[in-house]
């Protein structure tokens, strides 16, 4: 009986410390949503440089699948402590990375190669825009 | 005077304009010509047209117009006190121009381009992240008030002083526009002082642009006669200040 006790406490103790490494750490899922962001923006310009527009297509589906996090209030969450203050400008710079992204489908759509690759470059640009305000650059 | 010397001061003349065009105007401008462009002259009007009047504007309110261009925001304000004069200022490619001072009666009343020189942040009828901090206010861009700021990556401009450089990243002055004020304290937008970078902010923001103002058909039309010029707290929807 004892034994079937202490198993039973183990076993109930394990599953605790299981649920707790599932309870997501916002600024855990921020740093995974920014790796998603580098592949995606990566994979534009991989697409970009092969003259694969099916491969650009695909970045931006992936880029535009991270900006909900920023989009949204609970981007005050998973902002460093002495920048939340600044989570409007996050906020803008998702909903210019969605503009751009948007209208890089638009142009490629319209065979207007040159104001992709543009669309391309500004979403670099908003990037490295924001990682200068947020990380102090 | 004979013919020849007639055509003595005729050339002598123009050669002076040449060199230094703003003498035809007498307002701001360029130490060699070189940094001022002079568009078609827009009178200053309010929402319902009618003519702005400079001792009528608030006191450390932004306003926005658009010129030269008809998706180009520049701010009006009317300052707490008198600007400097003859402020010479250094553009990003290192040349030097002078800023000659404010008008109105006191010499309180400025305008700038509202595209920031660093990274071209600009209000739209969403939000401004751009604009003039009263006196009465503070910002985390510079340790005193009565600046603009761009609160994108918080450089400060001296709004006294032809919106030279107090801090941040930006490296060069936002460009002047060229006010004239007339007699009768109405006042005319004439040209643009500085090394202006419209031809980015167009490239840039072009999805953005035909989203508020059309087709770049549309967008890079030069304003004429009228520039409409309205609070920015009505320009924009939210005004965002550190």
């Amino acid at each position: 009986m004892k034994k079937t006790l202490a198993a039973l406490a183990l076993g109930t103790l394990l599953a605790g410390s299981l649920g707790a490494t599932e309870t997501k750490d916002p600024r855990l899922e921020l740093m995974k949503e920014m790796r998603t962001m580098m592949d995606a923006m990566e994979q534009i310009q991989r697409g970009g440089l092969y003259s694969s527009t099916d491969e650009m297509k695909l970045g931006v589906k992936k880029l535009q699948g991270t900006l909900k996090s920023l989009e949204g209030e609970e981007v005050k969450v998973i902002l460093p402590k002495d920048q939340v203050y600044a989570y409007k400008f996050a906020q803008k710079t998702a909903h210019m990375l969605r503009l751009y992204s948007d209208d890089l489908i638009a142009s490629i759509d319209a065979g207007r190669m040159d104001d992709a690759l543009e669309d391309y470059t500004q979403l670099l640009r908003q990037c490295t825009s924001c990682h200068i305000r947020i990380r102090n650059w | 005077m004979d013919r020849r010397n007639f055509l003595k001061v005729v050339a002598a003349g123009a050669t002076v304009v040449a060199v230094s065009p703003s003498l035809i105007r007498g307002n701001l401008y360029a130490a060699d010509g070189t940094l001022y462009k002079g568009y078609e002259k827009a009178q200053l009007v309010d929402a319902a047209g009618k003519p702005i009047k400079a001792s009528a504007l608030e006191k450390e309110v932004t306003y926005i117009f658009n010129y030269p261009y008809a998706s180009t925001p520049c701010m009006l304000i009317n300052l707490p006190k008198p600007t400097s004069a003859e402020v010479e200022l250094v553009s990003e490619g290192g040349e030097k121009y002078v800023w000659k001072s404010g008008v109105g009666k006191e010499r309180t009343v400025v305008a700038y381009v509202a595209i920031c020189t660093h990274q071209l942040t600009h209000p739209t009828p969403n939000d401004s992240f751009i604009g003039y901090v009263p006196t009465n206010k503070k910002t985390m861009a510079y340790d005193k008030s009565g600046v603009i700021v761009c609160s994108s990556h918080l450089s400060a401009f001296d709004a006294g002083a032809g919106a030279k450089v107090l801090g941040g990243a930006a490296t060069q002055p936002l460009n002047a526009v060229v006010l004239e004020h007339a007699a009768d304290d109405t006042l005319w937008a004439v040209g643009i002082l500085g090394q202006d970078k419209f031809h980015d902010y167009f490239q840039a923001f072009r999805p953005e642009i035909k989203e508020f103002y059309g087709k770049p058909a549309e967008a890079k039309k030069l304003v004429s006669l009228s520039a409409k010029t309205v609070k920015l707290t009505e320009f924009s929807k939210e005004v965002i200040q550190y």
